[in-house]
């Protein structure tokens, strides 16, 4: 293990390490990162030896822009916009990988983490080196985070040690936070891919609160009841956050005769709840934290589609568009859309909402 | 008296050793701490089906408890509220290990779990003679003030009508384009931020007496909000954080303030837990809250105790042993909207 000050000439020795695929320490702008070539896979192996850790967690990597960057991953709007405004910086942005870099370094399902370090020293060196380094904090898992070498040293063992090539000492650094990890992975436009919803027919009305939100559930409930019990119904709710989906699902629960207080199932992913005096039962689903509509499936929806008795509410219905249009001839679709309504001046009343509705 | 947990409910599987109140192991498989550089990452619902998993959850659990099967009191499970078929793994893991071992099994309330979650490691005799008590249980999935008139008996005070506080802050953190759930994030963020920047309305100012929480209204105000200020730049992403997660907050505190005013009881200790109860502006608020009251204010000692964990469940299953309720284990049952009125 070789220590030396962090200065210009350090850069180019950095460089020569990481070329040949050693285990570099250096400072950044929040903690002591361990570095090495994140295409190298034996540079890869060496470091999640020294990190203690099981293979198949992932490494955050350092490049020095955006262009770098998309040579590693794929950028969208979300992400793009993370870029512009938190880097360079404590912030690493997670997306999908191209997988160009060494196995271990991106997370088993294929995303990779990307920062741009708010410090010369780092910058310079992926500039000269022409390649990203990992960037992952310089202690073992569950260490304390890393201000000075001595942090690393004192929690380091011997076989540990033996891993540390080159350290290069910027004295003691501020006690930042670690940087800010941010997922933009889930804002991938799965909805492109179910096709465009039509509708036989097209009714719309606006509602002007929550309480008319839910007075529009309660009015759809009643115009469908009659199919209830002979063929299962379903409320496809489509519409932004906050547009009102939980509230139409709650006039629709008390239409039913249900009392028990409906809330939003964005975690819980389905809630059940049965209607008192009669056999319906509704099934609130939130889908947006499915992946794809198979997740359905797995939360039971093709036994509650047998169900004559079912009613079924689907909030960010068209991320699961796929699996409710197979089953429009043996349900009753009612697709709902939700909307801010924009008024010439491009100003609303920000609790008026376009409510339309049809058969699928 | 040793029991082995097991908590399937959302997300996380994990299973915990505990002796009484003292957590001898608590292992909490996430994808989130398997990851835990990327706490964003979404799991897939096949990956939270934890059946793959459980078995690993349980061993480990017993190894670094140093326990074997045989010096087990019981077994005990989370029956619900939670997610029906995430529940169903640990229920039926729980049930196949009690009649293997031919051990008492325990069920238990999840959000029993969270209200005693502060107990951990703590003195029961200490702590008996604290009730009756509020319990806050604030989480991604539940924000319940809850009358602890003594362990075991509870009574919910307020919920909320739609979003969790925990869900609302995810929520907020996806307008602001910082990913989903992101409310560690938006934690962050809304440190660096002014809270006084925007006017955001405090959700039902002025109704505290109907005892109860709503998010809903917040959040379409925040999406206006968030619109008119596009395109966002970091200052403006930190001041909105901080509005956000400041009236957000405010609401609590408001109605726990008139729960407090207006309880014929004397209250003189609070239970704080859940997953945004690891928030230190919230616990910061609440704390202060508390001594205005006069009131002790308890969170739980470890971080992990916070979050879904089986940990705080074998908490709650001690007193439920001391008090002799078991279930039998042909009859034991998943109860995906249990209530915590007992």
């Amino acid at each position: 293990m070789k220590i030396i000050k962090q200065n210009q000439k350090a850069v180019e020795i950095a460089v020569d390490a990481l070329a040949q695929g050693k285990l570099v320490f250096m400072a950044t702008e929040t903690v002591y990162i361990a570095a090495v070539d994140a295409t190298n896979p034996q540079a890869v192996k060496k470091l999640i030896a020294f990190k203690n850790r099981p293979f198949g967690k992932p490494f955050s990597v350092g490049v020095t822009d955006i262009e770098m960057a998309e040579k590693y991953v794929d950028l969208n709007d979300s992400a793009r916009k993370l870029y512009d405004q938190f880097l360079p910086g404590p912030v690493t942005v997670v997306s999908n990988g191209k997988h160009t870099v060494a196995p271990g370094v991106e997370a088993e399902n294929g995303t990779l983490g990307i920062r741009i370090p708010d410090y010369k020293f780092v910058t310079d060196v992926v500039r000269n080196f022409g390649k990203p380094i990992t960037t992952t904090s310089a202690n073992a898992s569950y260490q304390r985070r890393p201000y000075k070498l001595d942090d690393i040293l004192d929690n380091s063992s011997e076989k540990q040690k033996k891993l540390i090539d080159l350290m290069i000492d910027a004295g003691e650094l501020p006690h930042n936070e670690p940087s800010t990890v941010i997922d933009t992975t889930l804002d991938n436009p799965t909805v492109l891919r179910q096709g465009e919803i039509k509708l036989k027919d097209k009714n719309e009305v606006l509602s002007r609160s929550e309480e008319n939100t839910q007075n529009i559930g309660k009015e759809l409930w009643q115009k469908y009841e009659s199919f209830a019990g002979k063929r299962p119904l379903i409320f496809a709710l489509e519409g932004e956050m906050g547009a009102g989906k939980t509230q139409f699902t709650k006039g629709l629960a008390r239409a039913m005769g249900i009392t028990e207080t409906v809330t939003s199932p964005t975690f819980s992913l389905v809630e059940e709840y049965q209607a008192p005096h009669s056999a319906f039962q509704l099934q609130h689903f939130d889908a947006w934290r499915l992946t794809d509509s198979t997740e359905m499936e797995a939360l039971g929806f093709l036994k509650m589609v047998e169900d004559k008795n079912m009613v079924i509410s689907i909030e960010w219905a068209e991320r699961v568009a796929d699996i409710i249009k197979k089953y429009r001839d043996q349900a009753v679709v009612v697709w709902v859309k939700i909307e801010y309504p924009t008024t010439v001046s491009g100003q609303a009343n920000e609790n008026e909402r376009l409510i339309s509705w049809g058969n699928l | 008296m040793k029991i082995l947990s097991i908590d399937t409910s959302c997300d996380e599987t994990s299973a915990a050793v505990t002796d009484g109140t003292k957590i001898l192991s608590n292992i909490i498989w996430s994808q989130a701490s398997l990851h835990s550089k990327f706490g964003g990452v979404m799991p897939s619902l096949a990956q939270r089906m934890h059946e793959e998993r459980i078995d690993f959850v349980v061993d480990k659990a017993m190894l670094n408890a140093k326990t074997q099967m045989i010096n087990l009191d019981a077994i005990a499970v989370t029956i619900g509220p939670g997610l029906s078929i995430a529940l169903g793994v640990g229920v039926n893991k729980a049930k196949e290990l009690a009649k293997k071992y031919n051990k008492k099994l325990i069920a238990v309330n999840h959000l029993e779990g969270h209200v005693l979650s502060p107990l951990a490691n703590d003195k029961l005799q200490m702590i008996n003679a604290k009730f009756p008590a509020l319990g806050l249980v604030l989480s991604g999935k539940n924000t319940q003030l809850i009358q602890v008139d003594k362990i075991g008996k509870y009574k919910i005070l307020a919920e909320t009508q739609d979003d969790a506080l925990g869900e609302a802050l995810d929520k907020a953190a996806r307008m602001l384009g910082l990913g989903y759930p992101g409310g560690a994030i938006f934690e962050k963020m809304a440190k660096f931020g002014n809270p006084k920047k925007y006017k955001l309305p405090v959700p039902m100012v002025g109704q505290e007496s109907r005892m109860m929480f709503s998010y809903s209204g917040l959040k379409t105000a925040m999406l206006r909000l968030v619109k008119s200020e596009e395109p966002l730049d970091k200052q403006k992403i930190y001041d909105l954080a901080a509005c956000f997660q400041d009236v957000a907050f405010k609401h609590i505190e408001r109605v726990l303030r008139f729960a407090i005013v207006n309880c014929k009881l004397k209250i003189g200790n609070l239970l704080v837990g859940g997953g945004v109860a690891a928030n230190i502006e919230i616990r910061k608020r609440l704390r202060k809250l508390g001594k205005e009251f006069n009131i002790k204010v308890h969170f739980p000692y470890s971080r992990k105790l916070y979050g879904d964990n089986a940990g705080m469940i074998g908490i709650a299953a001690s007193f439920k042993y001391q008090r002799g309720e078991f279930v039998d284990p042909e009859e034991i049952d998943r109860n995906p909207r249990a209530r915590l009125n007992i």
